[in-house]
């Protein structure tokens, strides 16, 4: 006796278990190879108890075709990580284009508005914190329909699923925005308990509390253009500044020697005491409270507070995770601002362009628009990056530079007057960058 | 006993995208013998375990495997085939995964101790599955990072430390078997000076506690703990400092959990696969469908075995990486189970549904420490900059 006919299946309909004949049911007595009409009709349901009447043949249907849809969370809107200048430049940016489109900011610090370039000049003027606020985050995220995670770190980024985690929990995206900025790159040896950094409000907010009671001898480590600038503000401010820089004379990366010595004149005028070919080895605190900055040539030298002005670094960690191109910050292209990832842009301190950093206030909100027409799919010529024009926020004595000085341009003087000094870089034969020290016009 | 999951026969198969180790040797050997075990009396046993069956002997035919040791150094650091491990065994049944990531960082104590006491023969059997033994560091580890205070307390006296104290919730443990645990050392005045970690032999003069029923993963052997004047010898310190032990151990305790996340995830994928022939129909209106889910997977094993081949770094940004990862785990265990009983129904909905089960699953992964919650208090406190005081 054979039975050629092929094994059927049959589904019960109350809870989907499949009686497959080839298999049969063991566990109920039904040897595999059991034929459905073979099956006594008190035979029930393994697994839900209804009995053989219940089961119908089971057809197995057409596979559902996968449907393409981008995995991750749907219609959630646009995320911009950071509340820095760029952060609610972008966020300004899309709410002018569209008012109804959902956005998210998430920031690690508490989201106010400010002026990062004032950070430079503010303790002369004798503000503090509240006096810097243009607009509190509330108020701001209020205005622009906005909804606002405050001290809120972003920890990772899946962008193939479209997910950002957040340390207050994990945010879907249709487009996001990294304007994460950049941070004080501190050498071993200036270890973060014992030095302020001002690259916010908040670092600077903490500095300022500690010197609102009365002049104190501060040490401001580097002398690049945020370096001299504090410098400059708090030697005004009444302090007793010693600036510490590696090279003979302060802005050294960006000055020829003769331009750099007039710097120097002036700092020294306003009472900076500049310690050329400083490298500090060490920063130890003193019972006493005070802080003994150790040179590498064994000098010690005794203040109240140090501030490290020693340049900004983009942290890789999200990028490299996320797989975004990384390369001394997040590549971007050129135009769109976009990153190697899809629907996630960046903008600002984070990015570099043509693998440069260009930590700057002016193209932010150039920067932003673009992001804001890319994303929301609107005509755009598309942001044009040119280097901008550097002023430093020197009062004594201004310094304004045009274009970027090479280490092997060369160096001409054009005009050498008691009030200012211009010059201009040249390589093979083009100008490069020009440089104006003292500006009898412009003068603040 | 039928598991709902496996409404059409089930059927051993790969695990899509699990690691192939770079070497062929004993790697593939020890994944696919772990892999039989899972898929044959584990799958079957999953249910009752969840009731409250303590599988020992499964854990002693994986610790014969080579299951339970992949990641010691004596047997090559090779911490991705554990996470490899535990995902199979996670896959079929999780509290059995949570036990063997329990004896695994026991292992890991031991080895890294540097304790002659330790390391030898104990070790060997702990290893090997001859004896066993659990974590008693969620306590501790929460009381390290300033989220609740330590549970026990430990006065220096000839020979050793006397320990008193009451400890909740310890699985993996039961009379004449041991945990890792640590207390904090008091002096005269009552001040902590520092914390010691330590072996604790579940020997008679200590007391285990019943605890109150949980909801699922019953099977995990999980005791109170209670102490008074228990005696630690020196030949019991794991870590005497405890605090720079752990910040080396850290990471590797939490990335080793990443195999319960994988492992619940890929089950739960595999219970929507197996009702797509009759429910695919109506089951693509489901948010969550298995293709997605499974990529997203894969992407999170290849980033933990990733993490995994350097277990021992202690950079910030390694430790946020792997908190990261394991808040990725836990995040996609849930969302992965409760899409499995979503595309089953009612059937995965049955006391002995595999779906289910999976759900209260999910959730201990999501809340065993660290829980998600406990990785963003952790990773909020590592990203903040420190500034002068």
């Amino acid at each position: 006796m054979s039975d050629e006919r092929a094994w059927k299946q049959y589904i019960c309909r109350a809870c989907g278990l499949i009686y497959d004949e080839e298999e049969g049911d063991p566990d109920s007595g039904l040897a595999p190879g059991t034929r459905f009409e073979d099956i006594p009709d008190d035979w029930e349901c393994p697994l839900c108890g209804v009995t053989k009447a219940d089961f119908e043949p089971f057809e197995k249907r057409e596979p559902v075709e996968a449907v393409a849809i981008e995995s991750g969370p749907r219609r959630t809107g646009v995320v911009v990580v950071g509340a820095g200048l760029a952060g609610w430049a972008a966020v300004e940016a899309l709410r002018d284009l569209d008012r109804e489109l959902p956005i998210t900011l998430v920031t690690a610090c508490d989201g106010d508005r400010y002026h990062k370039p004032e950070l430079s000049v503010a303790l002369s003027r004798g503000l503090d914190i509240a006096g810097l606020v243009k607009e509190s985050a509330v108020e701001a995220a209020s205005r622009l329909g906005v909804q606002l995670l405050v001290r809120t770190f972003v920890t990772g980024l899946s962008p193939a699923q479209r997910r950002l985690r957040t340390t207050r929990g994990t945010l879907g995206y249709t487009g996001l925005v990294l304007a994460l900025g950049a941070t004080p790159a501190l050498p071993a040896a200036l270890a973060p308990q014992h030095c302020w950094r001002v690259n916010d409000l908040a670092g600077w907010g903490g500095l300022q509390r500690r010197l609102s009671d009365g002049p104190v001898r501060v040490a401001v480590v580097g002398g690049g253009m945020i370096g001299c600038e504090l410098a400059e503000d708090l030697a005004r401010a009444g302090h007793a500044v010693s600036l510490l820089d590696r090279h003979r004379y302060p802005l050294a990366s960006l000055l020829p020697e003769n331009a750099g010595h007039r710097l120097l004149e002036n700092q020294r005028s306003l009472g900076i005491a500049f310690r050329a070919e400083a490298q500090v080895a060490a920063i130890e605190p003193l019972a006493s409270g005070e802080r003994a900055v150790v040179l590498e040539d064994g000098e010690r030298l005794v203040v109240d507070q140090v501030v490290a002005a020693t340049g900004l670094v983009t942290e890789p960690r999200l990028a490299r995770q996320a797989g975004l191109d990384f390369e001394h910050g997040i590549r971007v292209d050129p135009h769109t601002l976009q990153t190697s990832a899809p629907d996630v842009f960046a903008l600002g301190d984070c990015i570099t362009i043509d693998d440069a950093p260009c930590r700057f206030i002016e193209p932010l909100a150039r920067q932003a628009e673009a992001i804001a027409h890319a994303l929301l799919g609107r005509a755009h010529p598309g942001y044009a990056h040119a280097a901008p024009v550097v002023r430093l926020k020197t009062r004594g004595l201004p310094i304004t530079l045009h274009g970027r000085p090479v280490p092997e341009g060369e160096w001409v003087i054009l005009n050498d007057g008691p009030q200012a000094l211009q010059m201009e870089q040249r390589l093979g034969g083009e100008v490069v960058a020009t440089l104006q020290i003292g500006a009898a016009r412009h003068a603040a | 006993m039928i598991d709902a999951a496996t409404v059409t026969p089930s059927r051993s198969v790969p695990v899509p995208g699990m690691p192939s180790p770079p070497l062929p040797d004993s790697g593939v050997g020890l994944l696919g013998q772990v892999e039989q075990i899972a898929a044959g009396p584990l799958a079957e046993m999953a249910g009752r375990i969840d009731q409250g069956h303590y599988p020992l002997e499964i854990m002693a035919s994986l610790g014969r495997a080579g299951g339970l040791g992949a990641h010691l150094s004596c047997n090559g650091q090779r911490f991705d085939r554990a996470i490899g491990a535990m995902e199979a065994i996670s896959r079929r049944c999780g509290t059995t995964g949570f036990l063997v990531w329990a004896h695994d960082v026991f292992g890991l104590y031991l080895e890294q101790s540097g304790n002659p006491a330790l390391t030898g023969r104990f070790l060997e059997r702990h290893a090997s599955g001859a004896s066993f033994g659990g974590t008693a560091l969620s306590n501790p580890m929460k009381a390290l990072s300033g989220i609740e205070s330590l549970a026990l307390r430990a006065r220096q006296v000839p020979g050793g430390y006397r320990v008193s104290g009451t400890l909740p919730w310890v699985s993996h443990i039961a009379h004449g078997q041991y945990c890792g645990a640590i207390a904090g050392v008091e002096g005269a005045d009552g001040s902590l000076s520092h914390e010691i970690m330590f072996v604790l032999h579940c020997r008679d003069e200590v007391q285990l506690r019943q605890c109150p029923v949980f909801s699922g993963m019953e099977g995990s052997s999980t005791w109170s703990i209670v102490l008074k004047d228990y005696f630690v010898s020196k030949d019991d310190l794991i870590a005497d400092p405890a605090r720079p032990f752990i910040a080396r151990i850290k990471a590797a305790f939490i990335l080793l959990q990443a195999g319960m996340a994988l492992g619940v995830s890929q089950g739960s994928i595999d219970s929507i696969r197996e009702v797509e022939p009759a429910l695919g129909h109506v089951n693509q209106h489901l948010d969550e469908r298995p293709d997605a889910l499974q990529a997203e997977l894969d992407d999170l094993r290849e980033r933990a075995l990733t993490l995994a081949s350097t277990p021992f770094e202690t950079s910030r940004d390694y430790l946020l990486e792997v908190l990261d990862a394991r808040v990725q785990g836990s995040e996609l265990a849930l969302r992965a189970s409760q899409s499995a009983l979503l595309h089953q129904g009612a059937r995965g909905y049955l006391m002995s549904a595999a779906p289910q089960r999976r759900i209260r699953e999910a959730h201990f992964v999501a809340i065993v420490t660290p829980a998600i919650k406990h990785l963003r208090w952790e990773m909020a406190r590592l990203m903040r900059e420190e500034m002068p005081s």
